[in-house]
């Protein structure tokens, strides 16, 4: 299918604002989903006129009814098809003779089942494409549009959500009606509410670009089982991101190593799947959530309440314990606890009594009521030094919980500053709760869910810069001569390239290698170690050995000529006994480089994203504690500086206990030639620069593998 | 049994199972799209089928059949 993307722009205008529905293959079933999906919409008050076509009915709900959708005379703006999976290619050839372009097919049957279900799914893709259509789904719940404007219902979830500023994506149907249970009772709204199925046309991205441009959708929420095209999505978010400034918060299941067991390099086993969804989710300013529940927590924070200013969060609270939690919280989340100005500590020092604490954390004691609460928020909102207030609530025999609630919606609708609240508890407190969401005050069950929520805002907003920076291209490369390495490698269907011809590669792209050669008797062995200086390293080069440990392929440190011509009969000795067949190319020789610390380089060729980057420290703090950082290629300097200081170990690449500063910038600029060098040779599959030795002044690549 | 045969006996039953004239059934009409036969109504006819032609119709075979002429080629294969 070519590229329908400015279609499906067009497109789905009608899809949610329709001034006309079909619903194709409607009944009087009650209980049916074509009878459901009918009531939905009839229901839901639509501002449009809705035509049931139904071969066997006159009328349904009181409504005409029509043989075909070719049967009716008025324009039909969008078509939803619910009939059986065996025929919707027939009433999609229909809507393609009516003129109609905009579809929703709800019925299943199709790829999910395989078999006969994905040739369905490719016959209505090649009618879709012959007529122009652009469709949602099949096999999916439906859309819902909350705008006054078409209020259009066109699911079969139990009732319409609240308006509000949320548009919410989901490739599950099932996940849907659950989403919209949960909302409800919490009064979360939404602008938009679309659940795409198996997105056989118009997809997600299309979806996140509608969005974005959409006035009703402050925020985007996206329930994805899986990216394939992990790269289109990755850029498609970062447009949204930066030209919307919306936030995209996404639940991806299916946080599976699969594929990692297989790899061949440390690269390969190290960035699995789920990893490198992380990473790239992190890279284009994307929000990854664990489970509903902690994604909604985070919506409302970025939906209900204008944006912080900065990181500094004053506590009020009427218990001394949560008011010690949350504080940890805060510190823990990478926000600040606020200090009051003197304005504050006098209003306060009036207001309160003298058992009170009055510094951040403010506790208003467990008797305070409604009065003790407005004067310690009134203090607060108007401090410049106070970015987000958080209110904490449990509910003691004399609390006015409902008024404080009241209280905390009426004082905070004065400021332009975010409150968030925390009424700790379940029964007693739910009143109050109801309040809050329903004046729009995003409420926590726990106050460490209040302090992920504002991490997350704040994060978000101060690493925007981040996301769209600039990319460098190295332009003293030589790419046309790594190509024929490799090029070389592959049509002599070799699976990975020598060390040398793989130092070659990286040095065409001016990754600073050691200094090698290739002996191929011992006066050559002798001559090479003379030459480089003592000490080096001596390993067998075979393009049928890619482990050289493992057969005695390696002899270090060597600090003689003499050495060096006995090391060098030791390692072919070697290699003929464990693998007489192997094709030996000669004993690399190569100098022992000290001091400096080891790092590992790495890269591989991902499915769905194209090349992902990888950095970590060397040695054993990358095979024991995977302290490794991944990005996608294209990489910037900021990706490539986060990537760095994002590993655990980076404080030993700073200046650390008498130890000097290794040479960041130099590792910056290796990260980026490796990623120009991912992008311009796809032959390589997976790349590992181990270790990577950075000096306080320089590098140098002291072993590298390149699978192709 | 001629092939014309089996095709009016088809839509006799198909009228009946989906309350229609027979006369107003084409040759080449689907069941659900064109009859607006429902799912259950699907299950029904196969049955009237095997009753009609005294025949038993594999039962997952018997369901892909989507229109007249499918029922009339595949009842043609047991007579």
């Amino acid at each position: 299918m070519k590229n329908r993307s400015s279609l499906h722009h067009k497109n789905l205008e009608k899809i949610f604002y329709p001034d006309s529905v079909a619903i194709i293959g409607a009944n009087k079933m009650k209980g049916t989903v074509p009878y459901d999906i009918l009531m939905s919409i009839l229901n839901a008050n639509f501002n449009g006129i809705v035509f049931p076509v139904s071969p066997g009915e006159r009328f349904i709900a009181g409504v005409k009814s029509y043989k075909y959708v070719v049967d009716i005379e008025e324009q039909i703006d969008l078509a939803i098809l619910v009939f059986p999976s065996a025929v919707c290619h027939l009433a999609l050839e229909q809507c393609g003779q009516k003129g109609i372009k905009a579809v929703i097919i709800i019925s299943a049957g199709f790829r999910e089942i395989g078999g006969a279900g994905i040739e369905r799914e490719e016959r209505i893709k090649a009618i879709a494409e012959k007529y122009d259509i652009s469709f949602i789904g099949p096999n999916c719940l439906g859309v819902i549009n909350t705008d006054p404007r078409s209020h259009l219902n066109a699911s079969f979830a139990r009732k319409m959500p609240e308006e509000g500023p949320i548009g919410f994506l989901s490739q599950s149907g099932a996940l849907c009606t659950a989403v919209l249970d949960y909302a409800r009772a919490k009064h979360i709204g939404f602008s938009k509410f679309i659940s795409f199925g198996n997105k056989a046309d118009i997809s997600e991205i299309d979806l996140l670009f509608y969005l974005m441009e959409d006035e009703k959708t402050k925020v985007i929420l996206l329930y994805l089982e899986e990216v394939s095209n992990g790269k289109e999505l990755l850029d498609a978010a970062k447009e949204v991101i930066s030209k919307s400034g919306k936030p995209i918060l996404i639940i991806k299941s299916g946080r599976t190593e699969e594929g990692a067991a297989a790899a061949a390099s440390h690269t390969g086993s190290l960035a699995g799947g789920d990893e490198i969804c992380d990473a790239a989710f992190e890279q284009a300013g994307i929000i990854r959530c664990d489970n509903v529940v902690e994604m909604f927590n985070r919506a409302i924070a970025f939906a209900y309440q204008p944006v912080p200013n900065g990181d500094k969060v004053a506590i009020i609270t009427n218990a001394g314990g949560p008011g010690v939690l949350t504080t940890d919280s805060v510190i823990q989340n990478g926000l600040k606890l606020a200090k009051f100005s003197e304005e504050t500590a006098k209003h306060l020092k009036r207001h309160l009594p003298a058992t009170a604490n009055r510094s951040n954390p403010i506790d208003v004691i467990g008797d305070a009521r409604a009065d003790r609460y407005n004067a310690a928020m009134s203090a607060t909102f108007i401090d410049e030094g106070v970015d987000t207030v958080f209110v904490i609530l449990t509910p003691q025999s004399m609390t006015d919980i409902d008024l404080i609630a009241r209280e905390i919606a009426k004082v905070s609708s004065h400021y332009d500053k975010p409150v968030f609240a925390s009424f700790m508890g379940a029964t007693d407190v739910q009143e109050g709760i109801d309040v809050l969401q329903r004046n729009g005050i995003p409420h926590y069950q726990i106050p460490e869910s209040m302090a992920d929520a504002l991490s997350c805002v704040v994060h978000f907003h101060k690493d925007q810069s981040k996301v769209s920076s600039v990319l460098i291209t190295y332009n003293d490369v030589n790419a046309e001569k790594a190509k024929l390495i490799l090029d070389e490698a592959v049509q002599n269907g070799r699976n990975f390239l020598t060390e040398d011809d793989a130092s070659e590669v990286l040095k065409n792209y001016n990754i600073p290698t050691i200094p090698i050669q290739v002996a191929t008797s011992v006066e050559e062995a002798k001559e090479a170690a003379d030459k480089i200086g003592y000490p080096v390293v001596m390993k067998i080069v075979s393009q049928d050995i890619i482990h050289k440990t493992d057969v005695g392929g390696i002899i270090l440190p060597i600090h003689t000529s003499n050495e060096a011509g006995e090391a060098y009969s030791t390692i072919i000795q070697n290699v003929k006994k464990h693998m007489p067949d192997a094709n030996i190319k000669g004993v690399l020789v190569a100098p022992l480089i000290s001091g400096g610390e080891e790092v590992i380089l790495g890269m591989k060729r991902d499915s769905s994203f194209g090349p992902v980057i990888m950095f970590g420290m060397g040695g054993i703090l990358v095979e024991v504690y995977r302290d490794v950082s991944l990005r996608v290629a294209p990489i910037s300097e900021a990706d490539a500086t986060t990537m760095i200081e994002k590993i655990q170990g980076y404080p030993l690449l700073t200046e650390f206990r008498g130890r000097k500063a290794k040479d960041i910038e130099i590792l910056k600029e290796c990260i980026m030639r490796l990623s120009q060098l991912a992008m311009e040779c796809p032959q390589i599959k997976e790349l590992d620069i181990n270790p990577l030795i950075v000096l306080e002044k320089g590098c140098f690549v002291a072993d590298a593998k390149i699978m192709v | 049994m001629e092939k014309s045969e089996i095709e009016n006996k088809v839509k006799k039953v198909v009228g009946e199972v989906l309350n229609i004239a027979p006369s107003e059934i084409g040759n080449e009409a689907n069941f659900i799209f064109d009859l607006g036969a429902n799912s259950m109504q699907s299950v029904e006819l196969v049955g009237a089928f095997e009753e009609e032609f005294e025949i038993e119709m594999d039962e997952d075979k018997a369901l892909e059949i989507q229109s007249i002429s499918d029922a009339v080629n595949f009842i043609s294969g047991y007579m």
